[in-house]
């Protein structure tokens, strides 16, 4: 059963990547000139006739698109994704050099949006109709209104300008020695700009599950057979955290799409930035690449969830809806 | 054991349950039958004190000399948890979805008498056995179960507290013809055996006839009549229960 | 009653920003693009209410103006979302079977791609005016409001009126436009608000980044990507107001949305 479900999940993967791949082509195919001068980016009048043939050869352009396609997609599987224009590097080096970062700036947000979102979407959603509760839901709203770069904006203005206590952009100091401290001081303002206006919606979502399971009846049959609150609360808990993960693999596309502005607000070199910076160059293998490896992240981080919500439902575990 | 007086229940300013008297006599089977919307089940949540925030109450529920109407929530719990088990029509229903068997037993019965896992274990086992359930099902969820099997796993916890009272809320019309009639031998059982008082709420009256002691009709929100079966069913005074009972044959 | 006062003043705000946007050219002081080099960056004034920007371009009717532009931005691609989203999602939900399965999993897979990069990647060749921004954005817009015209189909398909209106021999497009896309309308219409807002946010956070609308068209977006540096020099005013023009209207439409989804108080509304 387990091996089924995974296999499937991991297909429904290699279609996301295949649409995002077919979109990456398109891009190639799209971009002015010979496509293998594309591929090369600016270093194609460096190229001796041998090494033209040869990627004629690879990507075999005397043959139809549907044949291109799976030639280029042979070489991109490598990990050959061309050389940048603007930078005359391996798209793939520089991928690389951007991906911790991305990677450190997306856990560190998620992990608090998880935790903060939990805590309050508990806290509210167990005492329907409290201050809490009325509060949470108004605090959602609010925030998620408020587009997270204005008030990354707003951030810079009040504490880099005005104060003058946190670094207003970039990941590192100049000289790139600054240590791990300096990192988390670069951190703060887009992480807690990501964390502000995304908590809430996720607690939200919780705290409405929250209510909505404490409505149910098996609740009701629980506290009229004076079983243990906390034993009562753990079983809620438990059957709202379903939907809950749920949410958030749903979301975490668009979570995505809010952090590349943010990064770029922020000069946090990750893909996010990289991917505006190759827009705005028109550096299409870059853009090419860098499109592809969001796709996978986002591919890897919906199988993780995917895993845990397996994990945690034991309908799905045995097979049956939902 | 308990008498309930002139208990009346207002959700929003609108009456459901009207100055309803009737008393639960110790060691009998009571039936307190009525349509569906007939106020039976509010009028057991307010015995439990279990009812909505937007409810209204007056009136009183004597338990051992106590109105329960009157007490802290505290010791509604402790009163809910010692001396009454409930069991409820929907028992598909009656379980979290994603707990295992096993462990929703343990807080519906050994969890609420405060009894160690190993006791527990021992005394389930011969529980379920006796009610023909395989022990297997402990370590199962509740979707994989029949409703049938799910109300025997309820009566299991209510054999296994052996409560004062036993509040049975329409506890059949989920359940077929067998299985129904099997429900009533296991609950007259656990009544002649033990000793239990219970509570039968039902719409059905040949459950009434089969099982119960007294009775109490009513009808919307309020009780018309009361008294021993034999008597109600040979000489029905209020026009409601001659309806009742010249549509049951 | 009390949330019903506040629903009405989420619709009045709303109402007035729209009528603010669409009437600029009248009620603007200055013209949108009139430049003074004397007045560059200066603060909020009697002259000049909410002060200039790096060019001594009125704040004020800028933000009239690029208000106008992002909302008919905004506005054109949801209509445009919800024709692609109607039709998807009503054909996938009528006709059920082996060609709902694929569509769906074809719409799964299209959600988990972050909408945000696709609009990057298409905006390397389509950088071109308003419309083609709403073009794309209506074209990556439309999956939920599939999804939710689906179901609504689905279920709507079941009900008895439905059923009957078949038995009748009522023809297929009444019976798709009359009954199960008219009584779907409540669900579309909370669906749409919401892609309202999303697409304000798309228009904004694309043009802040330099890559939306050309920069010589203000919007909303526009004025914030030039912020950025004002900010630095202690311009607040250029990033404060466009910003609290955004958050207000994507505030009325959240609160009005939330409203709506409630079916309950949706029954009181009517």
């Amino acid at each position: 059963m387990t091996a089924k479900w995974v296999g499937k999940r991991m297909a429904m993967g290699i279609v996301v990547l295949l649409i995002v791949s077919f979109l990456s082509f398109f891009i190639m195919q799209a971009a002015p000139g010979d496509p293998a001068a594309a591929f090369y980016g600016g270093n194609a009048q460096t190229l001796t006739t041998a090494e033209k043939e040869r990627i004629t050869h690879a990507f075999a352009l005397d043959q139809p698109v549907a044949y291109r396609y799976v030639a280029w997609l042979r070489e991109t599987v490598k990990g050959n994704f061309g050389t940048s224009y603007k930078e005359g590097r391996p798209v793939s080096t520089i991928l690389m050099e951007r991906l911790p970062n991305t990677l450190l700036l997306f856990c560190a947000t998620m992990f608090f949006i998880i935790a903060g979102s939990i805590w309050l979407g508990t806290v509210a959603g167990m005492k329907e109709g409290s201050i809490w509760d009325r509060g949470l839901s108004i605090f959602s709203i609010a925030t998620s209104s408020i587009p997270a770069f204005w008030l990354g904006i707003l951030f810079i203005y009040f504490f880099s300008v005005s104060v003058g206590i946190l670094p207003s952009s970039g990941s590192s100091d100049v000289s790139g020695h600054g240590g791990l401290l300096d990192t988390i001081r670069h951190l703060i303002m887009p992480a807690s700009v990501l964390i502000l206006t995304h908590v809430g919606i996720y607690a939200r979502f919780l705290q409405e599950g929250i209510k909505k399971e404490n409505r149910q009846y098996y609740v009701k049959v629980a506290r009229a057979n004076g079983v243990k609150e906390a034993i009562i609360r753990k079983g809620i808990m438990r059957n709202a955290a379903i939907p809950y993960l749920n949410y958030i693999a749903i979301t975490i596309p668009s979570f995505f799409g809010g952090s590349i502005i943010v990064e770029s607000l922020f000069g946090w070199s990750g893909l996010g930035q990289l991917t505006v910076k190759a827009v705005v160059t028109k550096d299409f293998p870059l853009l090419m690449g860098s499109v592809m490896i969001t796709g996978v992240i986002v591919v890897i981080s919906l199988f993780i969830l995917d895993l845990i919500m397996y994990a945690m439902d034991p309908k799905l575990r045995k097979g049956g809806v939902r | 054991m308990i008498s309930v007086s002139d208990l009346s229940i207002q959700i929003h300013d609108k009456p459901i349950i009207d100055h309803v008297e009737f008393t639960i006599p110790r060691s009998q089977i009571t039936s307190l039958i009525g349509e569906s919307g007939s106020g039976k089940s509010l009028t057991v949540s307010a015995m439990l004190g279990l009812l909505p925030a937007n409810a209204k109450v007056s009136g009183e529920v004597l338990y051992d000399g106590r109105n329960l109407l009157s007490e802290s929530d505290q010791v509604m719990e402790r009163i809910r948890k010692k001396d009454i088990f409930t069991i409820f029509q929907d028992a598909a229903n009656s379980f979290s979805p994603s707990v295992k068997m096993g462990s929703q037993l343990y807080a519906f019965s050994g969890g609420r008498v405060g009894d160690a896992k190993d006791v527990y274990h021992m005394k389930m086992h011969v529980i379920l056995e006796s009610l023909g359930l395989s022990l297997g099902i402990v370590e199962q969820y509740p979707f994989e179960l029949s409703g049938g099997m799910l109300q025997r796993c309820m009566i299991a916890c209510a054999f296994y507290v052996e409560p004062a009272l036993l509040i049975a809320d329409e506890p059949t019309s989920a359940l077929d013809m067998v299985l129904q009639k099997e429900f009533i031998e296991l609950v007259t059982s656990l009544n002649k055996e033990r000793g239990t008082t219970i509570l039968l709420i039902t719409h059905d009256l040949d459950i009434v006839a089969e099982a119960a002691h007294t009775m109490a009709v009513m009808q919307r929100g309020q009780v018309v009549e009361t008294g021993t079966v034999e008597a109600v069913f040979a000489q029905p005074v209020h026009a409601y229960t001659k309806r009742l009972l010249a549509s049951r044959f | 009653m009390k949330s019903r006062k506040a629903l009405w003043f989420w619709y009045s705000l709303l109402g007035l920003i729209v009528f603010l946007t669409v009437f600029s050219s009248v009620l603007a002081p200055f013209g949108s693009n009139e430049m003074n080099m004397d007045e560059v960056y200066s603060a909020p004034s009697g002259d000049h209410w909410l002060g200039t920007d790096h060019l001594g371009r009125d704040v004020f009717t800028r933000l009239l103006e690029g208000g106008r532009v992002t909302l008919a931005v905004a506005g054109g691609s949801v209509i445009l979302s919800l024709i692609i989203g109607i039709v998807y999602g009503g054909i996938s939900g009528y006709l059920g079977g082996v060609i709902d399965t694929v569509m769906m999993r074809l719409l799964e897979a299209l959600i988990t791609i972050p909408s945000l990069v696709i609009i990057l990647a298409f905006q390397v060749f389509m950088q071109g005016g308003m419309w083609s921004m709403a073009l794309i954005i209506g074209l990556t817009g439309w999956l939920v409001t599939a999804r939710i015209v689906r179901s609504e189909f689905i279920r709507l398909k079941e009900a008895e009126f439905v059923k009957m209106a078949k038995m009748f021999g009522t023809p297929v497009w009444k019976i798709l436009w009359g009954h199960l896309l008219r009584n779907s309308v409540p669900a579309i219409f909370v669906i749409t608000l919401f892609n309202f807002a999303a697409a304000i946010f798309t228009e904004v956070s694309l043009s802040f980044l330099g890559i939306g609308i050309p920069p010589a068209i203000p919007s909303w977006g526009n004025m914030l990507y030039y912020a950025q540096n004002d900010i630095l020099i202690g311009a607040w005013w250029i990033a404060l107001f466009p910003g609290i023009m955004i958050f207000m209207t994507i505030l009325s439409i959240n609160f009005i949305g939330e409203a709506w989804k409630d079916p309950e108080r949706r029954r009181v509304n009517d």
